[in-house]
């Protein structure tokens, strides 16, 4: 019988983790603002934990979430409250924070058992109002909407203060989570999910306990973006309410369609996609229409952002791991494709 | 022996004079670069062109009359949408990639809070945050040394209101509508610091950013009684509240935080608006003020567009004169710590539009005083000298 990762080639993975490990050298090399694009890649780090877990819940199992800014809201408070004022240590954070943000998860999955799709999408939005209002009116703990100071990471004596340290701290995590959510995504709980998304009568059928598995889901998802809050409230010094606003849950979805959803990868290529897009090239591009048509204005900013996006779902729907399959398939038949148009 | 000695003064002079040329980034022969950090396209993007274009009124008003110590003045200006992680890498960009040599006037609480880690790290100042929160200026957070406030804070505004309206009315029973965000927290703070001193309670009502209906908060004081109202809003509310107040036939007192300062307001609430009262930190674009007299000359040498003009554009041009005068006080080669140090000889520093503004190292706010602006038939009309 085959194993199942044995039609997956995975001999590049150890490279790959290599030379994620290797590049703050290699932009400290190239570049002497490298502290600003390791800040960039710090933060798709952190949403790579969040969109994997994302994608199990809306690719894996298609129960869309419009409220993963709220659990990553939830995570971040948690663990800025655990560690400041209750003292507990960073590490142990790490493991009670995604469970916390795991529990809520669960409960905002009891209305997946009887509404899906847009609605769904709706109560879930919802829930991320709620979030925001309760964080406000805890100010004994959370200093309301003035936003909290959170200490930074510290494992083992160890604290991870700059840009630098937070890459290695950030990455390790993230390639960890990429492996658990195909681990995940191929196992019977995987396949359980997918049953669920292609057809739920289908699933029951086959013996998929629906009300078990979408709450699984949701737990999961919830313990992903549990992990990364945490991250994001310790790297960043500051949260508030302000950032964890609709629209990230947005970009949460957007990121896991342009990866291509129900794959991982999809969701790692996704996330970094939009972050540099947002972060790096459309800024850059600003400056440039600037610079040559000294136009002056932030909506030139979100209205390239809105137009790239637009282009490319029309173009590549399969998202970038469809088109990197497509890729694949092409050189696999070379010099023999057909002659239709395959990219 | 002399010739020894007068050599080793000569090269001691030499590294002295080496030392004050030391280059910052930013700074080079002829230009000064500074950073700004703006919402362009977020919920206070009505704000984030007007802004910089009043500030930009003065740096061209500056580089053709020579520049400071003459170098020209350029202002790179940045995206935030009012999104702290967002203010966070554009800090990081003019930083790290542009090398500006300081920021000035981010605008808001939580993005200008987000950046303290980054102004810590690369040690570069702030100056004149555009925000009114107190805690710009409280001395015991982190990088507190390198940001300068211009405004008095929002927590000091509403205290001096409270205080305002119990000189008018001992008997008063005040409400405040405030916006459940990081502005409402530090007008919360000067509520309690009010009601501790007074004794007296005031009942608070919230509304989230961005609402248009205050029917339910109206209702809420009009059930408790309330005689003076303060609204901690920015334009569009103060409007809506007292035009719902009117139609509800609930007639207090309004009063409001300097954000409600803005002409529009009277224009916009008609007679609801009338004898509505504010506090402002600075003096009004329109009055006889030096600044003001100076800004409005040169609204129309350089053809500022009408719409352009008022508190806010005002706002971006006094702030710049804060900066400008650190800027020359930080010498022929000014470093960082040398604009740090530069703003700090500030004692008593009357600049045209703000009260006497004076820094030390252990105190950056600047100013704590308002003037009080009430609307007369229409027209807003300056009711008190500064006020602590």
């Amino acid at each position: 019988m085959k194993g199942r990762y044995e039609d997956e080639n995975l001999s590049w993975i150890p490279l790959l983790i290599i030379g994620i490990f290797l590049i703050p050298f290699m932009l400290k090399e190239i570049t002497f603002s490298y502290k600003y694009y390791l800040f960039v890649l710090n933060m798709a780090g952190i949403y790579i934990i969040l969109t994997v877990g994302l994608d199990l819940l809306s690719g894996y199992t298609g129960l869309i979430s419009l409220g993963h800014s709220s659990f990553l809201a939830i995570g971040a408070y948690t663990s800025a409250i655990l560690v400041d004022q209750i003292g507990v240590p960073f590490i142990l954070s790490l493991v009670i924070s995604p469970l916390v943000v795991g529990v809520f998860g669960f409960l905002i999955g009891f209305p997946a058992l009887r509404i899906t799709g847009m609605y769904l999408g709706l109560t879930t939005m919802g829930f991320g109002f709620i979030v925001k209002r309760l964080i406000i009116a805890l100010r004994v703990w959370t200093q309301g909407a003035g936003g909290l100071e959170v200490s930074p990471p510290m494992i083992f004596g160890y604290t991870f203060n700059s840009d630098w340290d937070n890459y290695f701290l950030i990455f390790t995590f993230a390639i960890i989570a990429v492996i658990v959510g195909r681990r995940i995504g191929k196992s019977k709980i995987g396949r359980a999910f997918m049953a669920i998304r292609d057809s739920e009568q289908a699933a029951e059928a086959t013996g998929v306990h629906l009300a078990k598995y979408k709450m699984l889901a949701f737990f999961i998802s919830g313990l992903f973006a549990g992990f990364a809050g945490a991250l994001f409230a310790h790297t960043s010094h500051f949260i508030s309410t302000d950032h964890f606003d609709i629209l990230l849950s947005i970009y949460f979805i957007i990121m896991i369609l342009v990866g291509g959803v129900s794959s991982i990868y999809g969701a790692v290529l996704g996330t970094l996609f939009i972050v540099l897009l947002d972060f790096l090239f459309v800024p850059e591009l600003k400056d440039l229409i600037h610079r040559v048509l000294n136009i002056e204005g932030g909506d030139i900013q979100s209205l390239l952002f809105g137009l790239i996006m637009f282009l490319f779902i029309i173009f590549q729907p399969t998202g970038l791991y469809g088109m990197w399959i497509k890729i694949k398939i092409y050189w696999k038949l070379f010099p023999f494709n057909p002659k239709k148009r395959l990219i | 022996m002399k010739k020894a000695t007068g050599l080793f003064i000569l090269m001691g002079l030499l590294v002295m004079g080496c030392g004050n040329r030391a280059s910052a980034p930013g700074v080079s022969e002829d230009k000064i670069l500074i950073g700004n950090v703006q919402d362009l396209s977020g919920p206070m993007k009505e704000l984030g062109a007007v802004l910089p274009a009043g500030s930009n009124l003065y740096f061209r008003y500056v580089n053709e009359n020579g520049g400071v110590h003459g170098r020209q003045i350029e202002m790179k200006v940045e995206d935030h949408q009012y999104n702290p992680q967002k203010a966070v890498a554009a800090a990081k960009k003019l930083i790290e990639k542009d090398q500006v040599f300081c920021l000035y006037q981010v605008i808001g609480t939580s993005p200008c809070e987000a950046i303290r880690p980054i102004l810590a790290e690369s040690g570069t100042p702030l100056v004149a945050p555009a925000t009114q929160s107190g805690s710009m200026s409280d001395m015991s957070r982190e990088a507190a040394d390198l940001i300068f406030h211009t405004d008095t804070g929002y927590d000091i505004q509403t205290r001096i209101l409270v205080d305002n309206i119990l000189s008018d009315n001992v008997n008063a029973k005040i409400g405040l509508i405030y916006q459940d965000d990081d502005y409402g927290e530090n007008v919360l703070k000067g509520a309690a610091v009010a009601e501790a001193n007074t004794g007296i309670p005031i009942q608070k009502e919230a509304y989230q950013r961005g609402a248009t209906d205050f029917a339910g908060q109206v209702a809420n004081l009009m059930k408790g009684g309330a005689t003076h109202v303060i609204i901690a809003g920015v334009v569009k509310e103060p409007i809506i509240v007292m035009k719902t107040a009117a139609a509800m036939g609930f007639g207090p007192k309004f009063y409001g935080t300097s954000p409600t300062m803005d002409h529009r307001i009277s224009l916009a609430a008609g007679p609801a608006g009338e004898g509505f009262t504010s506090a402002n930190f600075a003096s009004l674009w329109n009055s006889d003020a030096e600044s003001a007299v100076l800004y409005r000359d040169l609204c129309t040498k350089y053809e500022v567009p009408k719409a352009y003009m008022g508190m806010y554009h005002f706002y971006g041009f006094i702030t710049a004169q804060v900066l400008v005068e650190g800027l020359k006080r930080a010498g022929q080669y000014p470093t960082r710590e040398r604009l740090v140090n530069g703003l700090e000889t500030l004692k008593d520093w009357d600049g045209g539009a703000y009260p006497p503004i004076t820094y030390s190292q252990n105190d950056h706010a600047g100013t704590k005083s308002v003037i009080l602006v009430q609307v007369k038939e229409g027209v807003q009309t300056v009711i008190t000298d500064w006020v602590e």
